[in-house]
């Protein structure tokens, strides 16, 4: 079967019900979807197909012949960052860096279908993923910021010159 | 100071928004096989029969590992301390939680795996199962552990303590004693990442382990101990964990993949079904904690009573030293000159338990403070002055008789109070660390000053 996948289209060999995740991880070695939960609870394994975010574990190989997948690998390079990508970075929304496929894909469909989501609508679009790290403040902030055009795309190099700070305890020594 | 409060780029940042970060799922090597375990369906049983032969001639099995090839089965995280092991790698005569595992299978693929754990031939004895650590002490608790009820090593005795000045005196001086019973209970961390491992054999006859520990060393010293290797023959790749909040301080997956790996001798991969990591993995433990206070109408505590009871789950892991750390904060922040402290690593038939977030002290931590609260409304006092007066203070000695030379508790209650607007006396917000005088000295802290002694809590490790 015929898979195109961040546009470049594979023979793939897997049986039908082979899960999409499967296919991509374990046949094409594309491992930015991740396989959380494997149950469709978790939202590691999101995948764009056709523009639309997925549960890859979820989904059958039958049931994406002739779509258009997108991973993360599809998004932007290092050195060429996607909006969402680049707001992830630098508004820290990646800890341990499990879930953060799943989230950033799920951002960049809202952003592509609805680039003035409201904060509500952010919250519904990035419902189902779980961050345990609970970086989810991070994380929503990374989406605004990306719908607003509020992203730097030059990675935020290392600023040697201490910001001022507020000093939280009194008589500490910072 | 270069990075204190300089914006700083996450060094993995970029390399988690563009799906390079290699966790351990991700790393690729040809033709790995990969794992299923065969784990108990029971709380509490004996193994009558285990036979693995049917397992072993299905087409697609490449090997299948019972407690018999594990050249060391039983080990204890604290044998290094000179404990003695207690828990199976593999299950051999019982199992003593659900989901403990008894056998597991390396095939070609995970519908060969399951299907071959499937044709594992075993039968169980059932026994009954207990979890209610409170009537672990009752003469009719059931056998669970070989060690009885609760774990013996703390030195002379079977439970961790700490004694410290006159607590019958602090009891009798009192002019209110306030109790307290808090029962937080477990929690599964629960990371995006499941437990994961991948063992590869290597020509020169070691083998190369990619983890998710949180602990390299440690977990490649359990891995030999398990395996009678020398460290040497053994090579850890790891650091990048996928969540973990403790949870993979344990070795979960890595022996058992260096064992099929063997027996293979081909690259074997274990990870685990989020059903697996609910069932299966250690989770933060229950525990009861009983507090009585002696206190003055003023809000002086002059002495602690405190029972603790841990749930270890079946086997003791790293529970002893849980019990100790918490032990060693079971004043809180605050300076109590009398205390009288007992606390229960307790086993019973739920899976074992272990570290996540401040291991020990936590669970203490929520029973000191909703205490510190119940004593000011007692007592009819602010629960913020309550804590400034018997806040530790420079010179102060804690339970276990550290000296204390820069105590934080006057600078961040006062920290707490200015960002949510409290109001507070000046006589309390003008606090600070300084060593305690005047009122502040009350004749039950009198003694306790300029005392500087390290040792004393009663118990060996």
């Amino acid at each position: 079967m015929k898979l195109t996948v961040n546009g470049v289209e594979h023979d793939v060999q897997a049986p039908q019900l082979a899960s999409l995740l499967h296919v991509l991880r374990e046949e094409l070695d594309l491992t930015s979807p991740k396989a959380g939960c494997q149950q469709g609870g978790c939202g590691t394994c999101t995948v764009l197909v056709d523009g639309e975010p997925r549960r890859s574990c979820l989904l059958p190989l039958a049931a994406v012949e002739g779509a258009a997948i997108t991973t993360v690998e599809g998004l932007g390079a290092a050195d060429e960052l996607s909006p969402m990508q680049a707001a992830f970075d630098e508004h820290y929304a990646a800890q341990c860096g499990f879930c953060t496929s799943g989230f950033l894909l799920a951002g960049t469909a809202l952003l592509n279908g609805s680039p003035g989501a409201t904060r509500e609508e952010v919250l519904e679009a990035l419902s189902g993923h779980v961050c345990r790290c609970t970086g989810y403040v991070k994380i929503v902030r990374a989406v605004e910021a990306a719908l607003h055009g509020e992203v730097h795309p030059e990675r935020v190099e290392a600023s040697f010159e201490p910001e001022e700070t507020e000093v939280l305890i009194p008589g500490s020594p910072a | 100071m270069k990075a204190v409060g300089a914006r700083l780029p996450r060094y993995d940042g970029v390399a988690h928004v563009t799906g390079r970060t290699t966790y351990v799922d991700d790393v690729r090597i040809r033709g790995i096989l990969w794992t299923k375990a065969l784990r108990s369906p029971h709380h509490h049983a004996a193994i009558t029969r285990l036979d693995a032969s049917k397992a072993e001639a299905l087409p697609g099995v490449h090997a299948v590992v019972t407690h018999e090839d594990v050249p060391k089965n039983v080990y204890g995280h604290l044998e290094a301390l000179g404990i003695p092991a207690d828990e199976p790698l593999l299950a051999e005569n019982d199992v003593r939680y659900k989901g403990q595992p008894i056998a597991v299978v390396a095939a070609g693929d995970e519908d060969t795996a399951r299907e071959a754990v499937e044709l594992i031939e075993i039968e169980y004895e059932e026994r009954p199962a207990f979890f209610d650590i409170r009537k672990a002490l009752d003469p009719d608790w059931p056998q669970i552990h070989q060690w009885g009820p609760v774990y013996p090593h703390f030195g002379p005795h079977n439970h961790r303590r700490v004694r410290k000045g006159n607590v019958d005196r602090a009891f009798d001086e009192a002019d209110v004693i306030v109790e307290g019973v808090y029962r937080p209970q477990a929690i599964e961390h629960c990371p995006l990442e499941p437990q994961t491992a991948l063992a590869v054999p290597e020509a020169d006859g070691r083998l190369t382990i990619y983890s998710c520990t949180q602990a390299m060393y440690f977990s490649m010293g359990v891995v030999a101990a398990h395996l009678e290797w020398p460290l040497n023959k053994l090579k850890f790749v790891g650091g990048t964990v996928g969540g973990g909040f403790g949870g993979k301080v344990d070795t979960a997956t890595e022996t058992i993949c260096a064992l099929l790996a063997l027996k293979s001798k081909q690259p074997v991969k274990w990870r685990w079904t989020r059903e697996e990591e609910f069932l299966a993995s250690s989770t933060r433990a229950p525990w009861h904690m009983e507090i009585a206070d002696a206190l003055t109408n003023d809000g002086w505590i002059l002495g602690r009573r405190m029972l603790t009871l841990h749930d270890s789950g079946a086997y003791a892991r790293f529970s002893p030293y849980g019990v100790t750390k918490h032990a060693f904060h079971h004043t809180g922040a605050y300076t109590i000159p009398n205390v009288h402290f007992d606390g229960y690593v307790v086993f019973t038939n739920r899976v074992p338990t272990t570290a996540m977030r401040g291991f020990g002290v936590t669970s203490v931590s929520f029973a000191v403070e909703t205490q510190m609260n119940r004593i000011a409304e007692v007592l009819d006092l602010d629960p913020l002055q309550i804590r400034l007066k018997n806040a530790n203070r420079i010179g102060d000695t804690t339970a276990n008789r550290i000296t204390l030379k820069d105590p934080s508790t006057v600078p961040v209650v006062l920290a707490a109070a200015d960002r949510i607007g409290y109001d507070l006396p000046a006589e309390y917000r003008s606090m600070t660390s300084d060593r305690r005088s005047g009122e502040l000295l009350p004749e039950h802290l009198v003694a306790q000053l300029g005392v500087e002694e390290t040792s004393g809590n009663g118990g060996g490790r």
